[in-house]
């Protein structure tokens, strides 16, 4: 089957991102395919390139990018959910006149409807908040 | 049929709102916060649902309600069972 | 009542309180405009975003009800309302802008079944 995951929960704030990762290679190790992750809402905080847990913690973005190199998962980020928290990519914080940016490869911006895209490719969608 | 996911305790709007949209062949996952309905089994939704409500057993364990979900004999599903259960039910419907 | 193909948002959250109301009516607008008719069922707080006499919020905080307005020309025209949470918030829809439908609380779990699809906010 084809799984599509919608992530809205904050990084440590919220448990969801950690929820929605053990969920992920469950879905994996059953032999599903993740076609993608959407971030919306205050889930785009997962695409931070600039998050610096302690050590003993784990780093949420690199969980995910890690995701995306060895099963292919396609990590979506709302671009309007995004700019509105500070979160972006270099393309981005050019052309809003910003010194730096925070949102690199593999996540990418895009529309919320790639959201609507993946709940229709999908045979699941489930929603970690 | 719907498996509804509850993020938030039995006493949240989250919950109460779960519980009103709840069909006759739904199934419900208690994840995170919501394991802690194992401390009451009298919560209305155990009845609600006999036989197709499930507590995430990782989420009980974090929180040192294990043994307390064991004695109150209330059914426990590992993240595997989670992915199994979404496998069976076509829509799922997060409640947070 | 609901065509299958439909994609039903379901909307809890109160306006001013979160960001959850914009970004749940937002995921219905898309949705629209790209051609999906989508049905939109208010719960508990959520029903706050009808309220016809809300104001904008803190300076620079949008108002909602323009969005609310704004509905109806993507089409989107069912706007269902818990009767149940609209009673128990003591308010009565007359309060509410036009165009609702009211829905009783056993027609609740029978409407989210029509719906292939469903996002909660």
């Amino acid at each position: 089957m084809q799984y599509g995951l919608l992530v809205m929960g904050a990084p440590y704030s919220s448990p969801a991102p950690h929820s929605a990762l053990r969920f992920a290679h469950a879905v994996l190790a059953r032999g599903h395919k993740i076609a993608g992750v959407f971030f919306y809402h205050d889930g785009v905080h997962n695409a931070s390139s600039l998050m610096a847990p302690p050590q003993d913690e784990l780093n949420l973005t690199e969980a995910w990018a890690e995701l995306n190199q060895q099963h292919a998962v396609q990590l979506d980020v709302c671009i309007a959910a995004a700019l509105r928290r500070g979160l972006m990519s270099e393309s981005e914080a050019q052309r809003h006149g910003k010194q730096a940016f925070n949102v690199v490869p593999p996540f990418e911006l895009t529309g919320l409807g790639q959201l609507l895209e993946l709940q229709q490719r999908t045979d699941r969608l489930i929603t970690f908040a | 049929m719907i498996l509804h996911i509850l993020t938030k305790a039995p006493d949240s709007s989250a919950s109460t709102q779960m519980q009103q949209a709840i069909g006759d062949q739904d199934a419900v996952l208690l994840i995170e916060e919501a394991v802690t309905a194992a401390l009451d089994p009298s919560w209305a939704t155990w009845q609600q649902c006999k036989a197709r409500i499930f507590l995430l057993s990782e989420d009980l364990t974090a929180r040192g309600l294990a043994s307390i979900a064991e004695d109150n004999e209330l059914p426990t599903l590992e993240m595997d069972g989670f992915v199994s259960l979404t496998e069976q039910y076509e829509k799922t419907v997060t409640w947070y | 009542m609901a065509t299958s193909d439909a994609l039903l948002v379901i909307i809890r959250h109160a306006p001013h309180g979160s960001n959850w109301l914009r970004e749940g009516l937002d995921a219905a607008l898309v949705a629209a405009a790209f051609g999906q008719p989508v049905h939109l069922l208010f719960m508990g707080q959520g029903i706050m975003a009808l309220l016809n006499e809300q104001g904008s919020g803190a300076p620079g905080q949008k108002a909602t009800l323009p969005t609310i307005d704004m509905l109806e020309m993507y089409d989107i025209d069912k706007l269902w309302v818990a009767e149940g949470a609209l009673h128990a918030m003591h308010l009565s829809a007359d309060s509410l802008v036009e165009g609702i439908s009211l829905i009783a609380d056993q027609e609740i779990p029978g409407l989210l079944q029509q719906h292939a699809k469903i996002l909660n906010f």
